[in-house]
């Protein structure tokens, strides 16, 4: 993985941290292959709407959240991280 | 007239959570106070607390040691201002055209407290929440006994009040601090509520949150208490 991912990875899992009030766990805790949602780390339904938002503001990209996808790209770090570098060079 | 008992009760101010603060507080020491304190609600999973407003952590601390280990447990929640910090931040996120938070907006209704209670006690019974003027405690006491009279063998009522932000202050003079009360109400006649009509000399309005008036005047054992709201007098009386 280059010095990029690896920071692009980083800088999503504290943006998950932090948008979403993880106050008892650091970057460490979170594998880039942990499921996010329901299972793992336990986000639910408001998070995803939650972390949609953070990730829109913070990278300048567009999520629809219906296309069928977009369940796919927030699997876990390393595929939202992956999405988030196809959205910027678009 | 309503006929209660009081077989719990539970409450939190900075500096003021343990029932002997709160003795030594009503006969007019002074606590040491630590004003930062937030309430205890370690017993939560971190997952669940994070989403606690301090609002909702007041109202969790002094309602969850007086819920244990009681089965179907109608709650009636009162509080006259609400969420209002978070109120306050969505109109700002409003007012600058910025996207809502979700989590913000689907916690700043009114029932968002006893919606969260019950996600997390697995409670079903029924719930209320209530915004009354200046006698709302009195008005969710209304609410307990109507819930016990249909056959409730306990109500847990919460009165939860929040410091609003900064902008409401002006508007906001019933607050001085945050509290939350909570008292468990089972069947007896140990209290008396009565609701009148306030006599036209009677003053409204108060300098200590009229919860924490009666937690006193219950503390030091007073016989009766009279509350009166705009037009409303409550006369409080305990058996002896």
């Amino acid at each position: 993985m280059s010095e990029a991912q690896q920071d692009l990875n980083r800088d999503l899992k504290q943006l998950i941290i932090d948008a979403l009030g993880l106050e008892d766990i650091s970057v460490h805790d979170i594998d880039d292959q942990q499921t996010l949602f329901g299972e793992g780390l336990g986000l639910d339904s408001v998070d995803a709407l939650e972390l949609g938002l953070a990730i829109q503001k913070r990278y300048g990209i567009k999520i629809d959240a219906d296309a069928k996808d977009t369940r796919s790209h927030f699997a876990n770090v390393a595929s939202l991280a992956a999405f988030v570098t196809a959205r910027q060079a678009a | 007239m309503i006929t209660f008992d009081i077989s719990q009760w539970r409450a939190w101010a900075p500096g003021l959570q343990t029932p002997d603060q709160w003795q030594r507080w009503a006969v007019g020491e002074t606590v040491s106070a630590e004003a930062d304190a937030a309430p205890d609600v370690s017993f939560l999973p971190a997952l669940q607390r994070r989403r606690l407003s301090h609002l909702a952590r007041m109202a969790f601390a002094v309602g969850w040691p007086l819920a244990e280990g009681l089965q179907a447990l109608p709650l009636v929640f009162v509080s006259r201002h609400g969420e209002t910090p978070r109120t306050f931040s969505i109109l700002c996120e409003l007012a600058e055209g910025q996207p809502l938070s979700p989590t913000q907006f689907s916690l700043s209704v009114h029932n968002a407290v006893i919606g969260l209670w019950s996600i997390m006690r697995g409670e079903t019974s029924e719930m209320t929440a209530l915004a009354a003027a200046g006698d709302g405690f009195e008005q969710g006491l209304l609410e307990a006994a109507g819930l016990l009279h249909d056959g409730a063998a306990a109500v847990l009522l919460i009165v939860a009040e929040e410091q609003p932000p900064e902008a409401y202050r002006p508007r906001i003079d019933d607050v001085p601090f945050a509290y939350a009360l909570g008292l468990l109400i089972t069947p007896g006649e140990q209290w008396q509520l009565r609701p009148s009509a306030a006599p036209a000399s009677a003053v409204s309005g108060q300098t200590t949150p009229h919860a924490l008036s009666w937690l006193r005047a219950s503390l030091t054992r007073q016989a009766t208490l009279t509350h009166t709201w705009k037009q409303r007098t409550w006369t409080w009386q305990r058996q002896p």
